[in-house]
């Protein structure tokens, strides 16, 4: 196990390079010059050149790549080049808001989901059955451009039930006022499609030996489901939920940007819009180092919850 | 289903802010959307008219803009009064009213700091230290005696030597400085009326220079209260401010709007604001929204896509007149347009179908602007919110020729193609495209902006250009790389727009002088008699003199057609009635200083 | 020697072909598969009918005045066409004389004459279109036939490009293992470990920037794929790891098959159905992904239309009331999406009945 989780962690090192080498060659080789952006709407060469100078964009590539390296490890990505604000704080600031709609959103399609997809799978071929799983891929096949336009309209405005956009710095009042709209589209978009897949995964579960076995003797269907059933696939299910984990850091960038909730996905939009290199890197770098661990942790907990798997 | 639980929350969310709403009662709160994120507000390093407009209220220059006179008017602020020039318009001194003192700050100690002269000439030299990287270093560029030295020192040391004497930055005494100018400079004054070019106190410089753009202490009449970067600005009135009365000298009495915000604003002491909430809101929909749902007060800049639901045909809706809504209508000092490359290759060494002087090649943007269907920009682009430009120069700005009038411009598809076909742009393999004269073929490239309305501006070019068979092909660039390609001629043809910085047509003019070329000058127009001209006019006020000479070579660029000149925006600012002082001024961007609320009013609405 | 040759090793060679009757014996029993499949026929018939000029030839006419009206709302207000049609003409100065400066001027003659012998006809514009009209007075249907035609092939290609991708590395890691599957498990660490929004800018930035990606809908092709492949390529290993110690492959290794015969001729058919199955998945992840990107202003050119680019244009006129061409694009979306999706779980029941 030790040794296990150790080989893990020695592999993410050559992960980071690779994030690294990628991130570094599309933005800052190919991509936009800052320079232009920084510089206003009058400026002589040499003006842009002493910008570009401070920067550091002037230097050759390998060395640019070598103050990347460092900044990794020293976990310093120094200052925003558009706004000079120290990119730790931008990243400080904008994990709050992210979470604060990402984690009411996963808990609450995780549990809806996982409900739902039990009593979808109690009553399997069914019509009501069929019925659900069609309701749910109609659901699915609209885009969720589509969903934040109309909901916006007509639950902000045309219904009046909740404000059109906005944050404030309490976290009471996000949560309660501002955040339930957004929230609520989250939930409405990701629950179909997680609906779906719980419920092969409960499916897959049924259709097992030890099922038939405990229906042989006797056990009544409900204490199946919830019992045997319920339990075996919470593996799946919380692997499911293990993936899509790292995913609540980044947010969506469509729902912070309709309902101006300061969150990370607008922030990543905003500097990729300006150029604004160190911004991307510690964005890059910070999710990449989250995905990893939460995806060592998952597969360890695996381990714990079900001690069948093993490690290879 | 988990709606009514949402719903208890908000409720018991309202209830708790109800509970605590008498104390807030007295407060006047505004609440308005930015479309735009910010940066900062370190006067001299910001350049988007959001954060200068937010400095605007934070600091305070020499001098100013009257709030009501139009066209716009340059008032003394904290300057005694407007100064003469001397010298042949090489001097211009100023002498600054005494007591007035910088908001409270850890930085100066505990001691109360007083505007003295040294903050201008410190805040002029910050435009020139290469650290600061100023995007408006242009503004002292070449401009005072002495600065440009030590600038060049600067660059060599690696360390602008602040404490050096300057001869064109004199100051005499405690509250006099005087400026001395390389040449004869007619728009001095209005550099100095620029919102930006307002000095933050040296020591609150150094003391945060890790972070001037969070830090701003100035002496206006707002200080910055909260920030939550590119998403809430704060602004609360600054209680140590000395305050001051609308000024009504120019006023336009018989103009309603004046009349109203003299009424409105009569015997008050401002700024009367409490405080001012701007979010940044980037996307239409929501903003307008939010204006409409009452969370603000003010829309400034209507998107244009709503424009037919709130004024249909020209008046308030019903709905928007029932609430007694308001509308400022403003025709804004600036020109969108299309800039041709005229150089005959592009910086990549590529040959350039557009550029050049040869008749052949005049002919050839002459019918491209000609079979450019302007109308449907102004109509359906724009929904009629727009005037076609007949110059570069928009109205509202000194020297703007009212009576100069051009069809070169206006779409005309016979036109362009008789004159196409007459120089021999004509489709000889039957290909539906036009080829060039030698029968070669002609593709030309444009450029816009990744996102906005520009893809719609495209549209219309490709579809204006195929209609009279001319193969334009449309790209989408990145906001960086179209500045880029734009700044070294990489590209053929590109979409631009200029606002004004002050409200003279120099500042417009000055976009096709043939030394700016890799500066502002996109189009890289390169015309003798046109540099001759312009250069004539730096030495000359404002005069029909003057104006002669901007006619002649707003004809030029008619003829030789360096752009395709596209409109004049007009823009839909909303208040509701409880906003009380309310009009927008052309150069300045914002006008909490001027505003009141009617805060019963606007609590009533709100239930 | 010979005798081993002669012997015909194909059990699993027989298997594959049943395996295709058998699924479509299945799916031939499944309503709503069938129903599925055939919108989704109706689709590519569309596709292929706009695309051969054979339907919405003209979307790009404007026939309508602005924002027309839908033939069932024919008689309602439409303000923007009302405004646009009041036009103030107000009395102008005359031009101004350019004559003694312009480089045209000794042809000033020649080229009014010429323009004189020109025509320009102005059609006439309808009020009403049958499902209404966009803001420049397009036919809305049209513009979602059209629109169909270029958002089915970009999520189609893209798909088979990913797949294709996919499939070809996820072969190369299963089968080689060893260093090969080192080093494409660290490409695919590191694709995934980029949130999918920043890996979709970078690419995208990328296109644009160099436009070394190409011309037309290919730059969005190749974004979506080159970001979209690591699932299929995750799958396929997989998959390559279980067959390739499998006794059949064995068996065509014994008779001297190649590595490459055994990777592509006896492998790939017997886990094709999986990637038939991501193909159809992606299809209609790409077509919702290029409604984002075009949201973004990385949409399809200027002359062509898709399901992105007309929501991207759509997304303020629900609030004006104009709400057709909103609903055109994303009910249109909708129901492929949905057919695509329901045929796709027809599909894999069918192939792999274990799961139902």
């Amino acid at each position: 196990m030790t040794a296990y989780v150790l080989r893990r962690l020695w592999q993410i090192i050559p992960t980071i390079a690779g994030v690294i080498l990628l991130i570094f060659f599309l933005f800052n080789w190919v991509g936009g010059d800052p320079a232009m952006v920084l510089a206003g709407k009058i400026s002589n060469p040499e003006q842009i050149a002493n910008i570009r100078r401070q920067l550091g964009i002037d230097e050759p590539y390998w060395y640019q790549l070598w103050v990347f390296v460092k900044q990794v490890f020293t976990f310093d990505f120094g200052r925003s080049w558009s706004t000079n604000e120290e990119v730790s704080r931008i990243l400080i600031t904008r994990v709050g808001p992210t979470l604060t709609i990402m984690i009411p959103v996963l808990i609450i399609t995780t549990s809806l989901a996982v409900v739902f997809s039990i009593m979808v799978a109690y009553v399997r071929g069914t019509l009501t059955d069929r019925m659900i799983m069609i309701v749910c891929t109609v659901a699915m096949s609209v885009s969720f451009l589509v969903y934040i336009i109309v909901f916006q309209w007509l639950f902000g405005f045309i219904l009046g039930w909740f404000p059109v956009q906005g944050w404030s710095e309490s976290f009471g009042k996000n949560l309660g006022y501002y955040a339930p709209l957004p929230i609520m589209l989250a939930v409405f978009v990701g629950l179909a499609p997680e609906l779906r897949l719980y419920r092969s995964f409960f499916l897959d579960e049924i259709n097992q030996d030890y099922v038939r076995t405990a229906r042989a003797k006797g056990v009544p269907e409900k204490s199946v489901m919830l019992k045997h059933v319920l339990r075996n696939a919470m593996i799946p299910i919380l692997t499911n939920v293990g993936i899509a984990l790292p995913g609540i850091f980044v947010g969506s960038f469509l729902l912070e940007v309709f309902f101006s909730i300061p969150g990370l996905g607008r922030e990543i939009i905003t500097a990729v819009n300006r150029s604004d290199f160190p911004v991307i890197k510690a964005v890059t770098v910070y999710l990449a180092v989250i995905t990893m661990f939460i995806n060592l942790l998952v597969d360890v907990m695996y381990k714990v919850v079900d001690p069948r798997v093993s490690f290879k | 289903m988990r709606i009514p639980r949402f719903l208890a929350i908000a409720a018991a969310t309202l209830l708790v802010a109800c509970a605590t709403l008498p104390a807030a009662a007295q407060k006047k709160v505004l609440h308005i959307a930015f479309r735009v994120a910010e940066t900062g507000f370190d006067p001299q390093r910001v350049f988007d008219r959001y954060s200068v407009g937010v400095c605007e209220n934070i600091f305070e220059g020499l001098l100013t803009y009257d709030y009501l006179a139009r066209p716009a008017r340059l008032v003394p602020l904290v300057a005694e009064t407007i100064p003469e020039p001397e010298e042949g318009a090489t001097r211009y001194t100023f002498r600054i009213k005494p007591g007035i003192f910088f908001t409270d700050d850890p930085a100066f100690k505990g001691a109360k700091r007083e505007l003295v002269a040294r903050d201008f000439e410190y805040m002029v030299k910050r435009f020139r230290d290469p650290k600061n990287r100023s995007p408006y270093e242009w503004l002292f560029e070449n401009r005072i005696v002495g600065l440009d030295e030590l600038t060049e020192k600067a660059k060599k040391s690696g360390q602008f030597d602040y404490d050096a004497p300057v001869a064109g930055l004199e100051v005499r005494g405690k509250y006099v400085i005087s400026f001395k100018l390389k040449a004869p400079d007619y728009n001095f004054l209005y550099t100095l009326a620029m919102p930006n070019v307002a000095p933050m106190p040296r020591e609150v410089v150094e003391a945060y220079a890790a972070d001037t753009h969070g830090h701003p202490v100035g002496t206006g009449p707002f200080i910055l209260k909260d920030w939550v970067r590119r998403s809430k600005i704060v602004l609360e009135r600054n209680p140590d401010h000395r305050g001051y009365e609308l000024d009504t000298r120019y006023a336009d009495p018989s103009d309603p709007w004046d009349r109203k915000v003299m009424d409105d604003l009569r015997g008050k002491r401002l700024p009367a604001l409490d405080r001012v909430e701007i979010s940044i809101i980037e996307e239409d929909q929501p903003r307008y929204l939010a204006f409409v749902n009452k969370e603000h007060d003010i829309l400034d800049e209507t998107p244009f896509s709503f424009i037919d639901q709130v004024l249909p045909n020209g008046k308030l809706s019903k709905a928007m007149a029932k609430e007694h809504m308001n509308v400022f209508r403003e025709l804004q000092p600036e020109i969108t347009y299309d800039v041709f490359n005229v150089e005959p290759k592009l910086a990549s060494g590529q040959e350039n179908p557009v550029g050049g002087y040869s008749p052949e090649r005049v002919a050839l943007r002459r019918a491209m602007i000609l079979a450019h269907d302007r109308d449907q920009e102004i109509s359906v682009i724009r929904k009629n919110q727009a005037l076609p430009a007949q110059t570069p120069v928009p109205p509202g700005v000194v020297g703007y020729d009212t009576s100069l009038h051009s069809t070169e411009q206006d779409p005309d598809p016979a036109r362009a193609k008789a004159l196409l076909d007459m120089f021999g742009y004509m489709d000889r393999d039957g290909d539906g495209w036009r080829e060039r004269p030698d029968g070669t073929p002609l593709v030309i490239q444009y450029k816009y902006n990744v996102g906005g309305d520009s893809r719609q501006l495209a549209e219309l070019w490709v579809k204006s250009m195929t209609a009279v068979g001319i193969h334009l092909e449309a790209t989408a660039v990145q906001f960086a790389d179209l500045l880029n390609d734009k700044r070294v001629g990489n590209f053929e043809m590109a979409a631009s727009a200029w606002i004004a910085d002050y409200p003279d047509a120099q500042n417009f003019l000055q976009l096709l002088y043939g030394p700016n070329t890799n500066q502002s000058n996109e189009s890289r127009f390169k015309l003798a008699e046109y540099d001759r001209l312009y250069e004539k006019s730096l030495g000359v006020p404002d005069s029909p003199e003057r104006n002669q000479l901007y006619r002649e070579m707003d004809r030029l660029i008619l003829a030789y057609a360096p752009w395709r000149l596209g409109v004049h925006r007009i823009f839909n600012h909303l208040q509701y009635p409880w906003v009380k002082g309310y009009k927008k001024h052309p150069i300045l961007y914002t006008n909490f200083k001027y505003l009141d609320l009617d805060v019963a009013a606007q609590h009533l609405a709100m239930k | 020697m010979s005798a081993v040759l002669r012997n015909p090793p194909l059990p699993p060679m027989q298997e594959s072909p049943g395996l295709w009757a058998l699924a479509w014996r299945r799916m031939r029993q499944d309503t709503v598969g069938m129903v599925s499949l055939v919108i989704v026929a109706i689709f590519l018939a569309m596709m292929a009918g706009s695309y051969t000029g054979l339907i919405a030839k003209d979307w790009n006419k404007e026939k309508g005045v602005s924002y027309a009206n839908p033939a069932f709302l024919a008689g309602a207000e439409n303000l923007e066409a009302r405004s646009m049609a009041a036009k103030d003409a107000t009395a102008k100065a005359p031009p101004v004389d350019l004559s003694d400066i312009d480089p045209l001027a000794p042809r000033y003659k020649e080229w009014e004459e010429r323009a004189a012998r020109i025509a320009v006809t102005e059609t006439k514009r309808a009020e009403v279109l049958p499902f209404g009209g966009d803001k420049w007075g397009r036919d809305v249907l049209q513009k979602a036939i059209k629109g169909s035609q270029i958002s089915i092939f970009v999520g189609l290609s893209a798909a088979l490009l990913a797949t294709f991708i996919g499939t070809m590395l996820g072969a190369a890691a299963g089968y080689w293992g060893g260093w090969a599957n080192d080093v494409l498990e660290w490409v695919y660490n590191v694709f995934t470990s980029i949130p999918y929004i920043l890996l979709i800018l970078a690419f995208a930035a990328v296109a644009t920037a160099t436009g070394k990606f190409g011309k037309g809908i290919v730059p969005i092709v190749l974004i979506l794929s080159l970001t979209g492949w690591t699932g299929i390529y995750r799958l396929m290993r997989a998959e390559y790891i279980k067959h390739s110690n499998r006794e059949y492959v064995k068996a065509a290794q014994a008779i001297g098959a190649s590595n490459w015969s055994r990777m592509f001729i006896h492998i790939l058919p017997n886990v094709s159905h999986v990637a038939l199955v991501q193909l159809s998945q992606h299809v209609v992840g790409f077509i919702k992904a290029e409604v984002i990107l075009s949201f973004l202003g990385f949409g399809v050119p200027v002359d062509m239309v898709s399901w992105g680019t007309m929501l991207a244009e759509a997304q303020n006129e629900l609030v004006i009331g104009k709400w057709w061409q909103l609903f055109a694009a994303g009910a249109s979306m909708a129901i492929l999406v949905t057919a695509f999706s329901l045929l796709t779980d027809s599909m894999r029941d069918a192939l792999d009945p274990k799961l139902k």
